[in-house]
């Protein structure tokens, strides 16, 4: 008997079931889910994104910083995430509707950022994270992020720019010189500020009534952190 | 499809009709392989050095860690581990149905595309334009090349299939059916979805590790396998015990390999179902996990002791031995109990090192092994090589899944303790980090050495052809002797 058709007929019968159930089927339901109007504020959840933070997005995905870092909060009953401050709340789907693409992560080599923008809101921190960890953390292994920076030349006879990093001396560059961070690198703080998961509406938290997607158009935000300079 | 009265199919051709006909696409595809193979260690070196020393290579955007991590992966799995896997398919489809690669000229082209794709979308990750989903980084630009080149390869391995010349006895092709018949849905699902439909929100994320498990399954996991039901009974010399045994393996792990992925979602942001439906499949695992090795681990036993050992066999047994550990380790880990201390620690990348460099790596190690010397109807130029490649490969695994495992266990347990401060366990996982990194720098040394291996053996036939050639260009033919 020749079970050659059989086989790849079955084959293929159980890639489209787990393929109509596990892809279609979480589609159908989430693809569509709607924002919510927060009562307190009348404001759309998520919140819209500055164009600096949604630059930053960008520059968190090319540096791959979610190989490190995870975005998602589990509940109390799992795990000690909200024991250790990483939220107010788990996160849930809904939270994830305006990032292209969420980069939930796996793997917690640092700490986990959902809701970094609630516990940080220094720049000049989040620059000296990136430029090198280890100025707040001694000993940290987060890497350093150097192509976000410029290494530059203070002009003779010129102070240096306001725009450079305060670096402590041990880290400092040599006198004379200034290290300034590129557009990237401040993208990526006023991104990272906009890491907040801890808005509570009905699916999380009673009782807020949902609202009908606003199909892409994001809504104008007056809490909305503009990008710092 | 093919006739199904064996007597109409003309006769099979000799081995040595085969050979020469397999040799130019499979050597391309395995040469390829073991070239991506020394191109990913590199990478998955940089980066696991990247893990734990912050300053390391630290100018260059290019080799930022998460870069070079998916860099890795889709290079082992891309160039690597599939390369290898098609070879295989090409060679076995052709030897066990008894018919002559057909088709080899396209092969090679698809092949040199494929190539090229992978390239350009490995180098499209290191500057900066993966897609940032987990398991199909690859940019938009380089997946329609692999589409297409894979597409035509797949489907001319399809139809050395149709043109064989022995009705399917073998285990070992009904997992490569099984694979092509995959290929696909998966290809699809990758390019469509991800390039040119982007899906919104967390849904992107569930699709990507749809395909991420589904490639382990059906086509990583099946071509493995195809290789496991083929080389150990045929260089153990004893047949697969139970065929009905065989059959079920089969079909319970078609059925549940395509679920169990979502497990790496507990506690995230999905539907409860979901998670739900990746535990039981998890658990489910151990049904097809168990039949495969049931059937495949009285063979090791069963192994007769006058013949001298296969060298390849070494590969084969350490895989067979991952894939059953993968299995029972993965259904451990499905449960809520052992989920609440291993979820986002190392023993995520340690189970997926099992499966991807355990089971399915060293089973291609294994196929580069023992087809390279046949094709070209040498041996390895030097069998010390050849052992301490086998030898290094395997303890590099070993070291790999283990250091990441145990420093897993380690971390999950930290992370829970809440009035532990974060740096605390960062301090506590850096050694194993550390142990990972000697096992990525002993498995890049164990390819090198395939790798130079390889060269020289190329490099014996190249100056034989040469000679050869050299030799009927000098003499003058006999009409051209005056007499
Ligand atoms: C090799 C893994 C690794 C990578 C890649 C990495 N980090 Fe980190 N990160 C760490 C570790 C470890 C810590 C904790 C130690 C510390 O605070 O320095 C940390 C801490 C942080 C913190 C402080 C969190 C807090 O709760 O205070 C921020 C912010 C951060 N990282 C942002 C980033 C960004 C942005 C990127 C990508 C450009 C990135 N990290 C890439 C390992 C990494």
């Amino acid at each position: 008997m020749n079970r050659a058709p059989w086989i790849a007929f079955g084959v293929s019968l159980a890639l489209a079931a787990s393929w109509l159930g596990l892809v279609l089927v979480p589609q159908l339901q989430l693809g569509s889910e709607p924002m919510v109007v927060i009562e307190a504020t009348g404001q759309d959840y998520p919140l819209a994104r500055s164009g600096g933070a949604q630059a930053g997005a960008a520059v968190y995905r090319a540096c791959g910083c979610a190989v490190c870092h995870t975005q998602q909060v589990r509940p109390a009953a799992e795990g000690g995430d909200l024991a250790r401050g990483w939220g107010r709340r788990r996160t849930v789907a809904r939270d994830y509707l305006r990032d292209e693409p969420p980069m939930l992560g796996s793997l917690r080599l640092g700490p986990d950022l959902a809701n970094l923008g609630a516990r940080e809101t220094n720049n000049v921190t989040l620059l000296f994270k990136l430029y090198d960890a280890r100025i707040a953390t001694p000993g940290s292994t987060m890497p350093r992020f150097l192509w976000l920076f410029t290494k530059r030349r203070v002009p003779a006879g010129f102070a240096q720019s306001p725009e450079a990093l305060p670096l402590p001396p041990a880290f400092a560059p040599p006198p004379g010189w200034e290290v300034v961070p590129t557009d990237d690198a401040r993208a990526l703080v006023a991104y990272l500020r906009s890491l907040q998961s801890a808005a509570l509406f009905y699916e999380v938290f009673p009782p807020v009534k949902p609202r009908p997607a606003t199909n892409g158009v994001a809504p104008v935000s007056a809490t909305n952190t503009p990008p710092t300079r | 499809m093919a006739s199904s009265n064996p007597p109409t199919l003309p006769p099979r051709a000799t081995p040595d009709e085969l050979d020469a006909a397999g040799r130019g696409p499979v050597l391309t595809l395995l040469v390829a392989t073991v070239g991506w193979l020394v191109g990913a260690g590199a990478l998955a070196l940089i980066a696991a050095i990247k893990l734990h020393a912050p300053g390391f290579l630290a100018d260059s955007a290019w080799l930022a860690c998460g870069r070079v991590l998916p860099a890795t992966a889709n290079a082992f799995v891309f160039g690597f581990a599939t390369q290898a896997g098609l070879g295989l398919a090409l060679w076995l489809i052709s030897r066990l149905g008894g018919a002559p690669l057909v088709g080899r000229g396209g092969i090679i082209v698809a092949t040199c595309f494929w190539n090229l794709g992978l390239a350009i979308g490995v180098g499209g990750i290191l500057l900066g334009d993966s897609t940032g989903l987990e398991g199909m980084e690859l940019p938009r630009y380089a997946t329609p090349i692999l589409a297409v080149a894979g597409g035509v390869i797949v489907a001319w391995t399809a139809a050395n299939f149709l043109a064989r010349r022995e009705p399917i006895r073998h285990v070992a092709e009904w997992y490569l059916l099984g694979a092509l018949a995959a290929f696909p849905w998966l290809v699809a699902t990758a390019t469509l979805l991800t390039g040119f439909l982007p899906l919104r929100g967390v849904v992107a994320v569930a699709t990507g590790a749809w395909f991420l498990q589904n490639l382990f399954t059906f086509w990583l996991g099946f071509l493995a396998l195809a290789a496991l039901f083929h080389f150990l009974p045929q260089l153990t010399g004893a047949p697969v015990p139970s065929r009905s045994l065989a059959v079920f393996g089969f079909w319970s792990l078609a059925l549940c390999g395509g679920a169990a992925g979502l497990n790496r979602f507990h506690g995230g942001p999905f539907p409860a179902w979901m998670i739900s439906v990746g535990v039981v499949a998890s658990v489910l695992m151990l049904v097809p996990t168990l039949a495969v090795a049931r059937n495949l681990f009285p063979l090791l036993r069963r192994h007769d002791r006058t013949r001298p050992p296969a060298p390849a066999l070494t590969f084969f047994r350490a895989s067979l031995a991952a894939f059953t550990l993968a299995g029972i380790l993965g259904a451990a880990n499905a449960g809520d109990a052992a989920r609440h201390v291993t979820q986002f620690t190392l023993v995520t990348p340690a189970l997926d090192q099992l499966t991807l460099w355990g089971f399915v790596g060293l089973a291609m190690l294994g196929v580069v092994h023992d087809l390279v010397p046949r094709l070209v109807g040498r041996a390895w130029p030097s069998a010390r090589l050849a052992r301490w490649h086998q030898r290094l490969a395997v303890a590099g695994v070993a070291l790999l899944v283990v250091s990441l495992g145990v420093g897993g266990v380690v971390q999950g347990l930290a992370l829970n303790q809440s009035a532990l401060p974060f740096f605390a366990i960062v301090q506590r996982t850096v050694p194993f980090l550390g142990m990972a990194t000697l096992a990525n720098l002993i498995l890049l040394t164990a390819n090198c050495l395939l790798a130079v291996n390889l060269l020289r053996l190329l490099a014996q036939l190249g100056r034989e052809r040469w000679a050869q050639f050299a030799k009927t260009w000098l003499t003058p033919l006999p009409e051209e002797v005056d007499p």
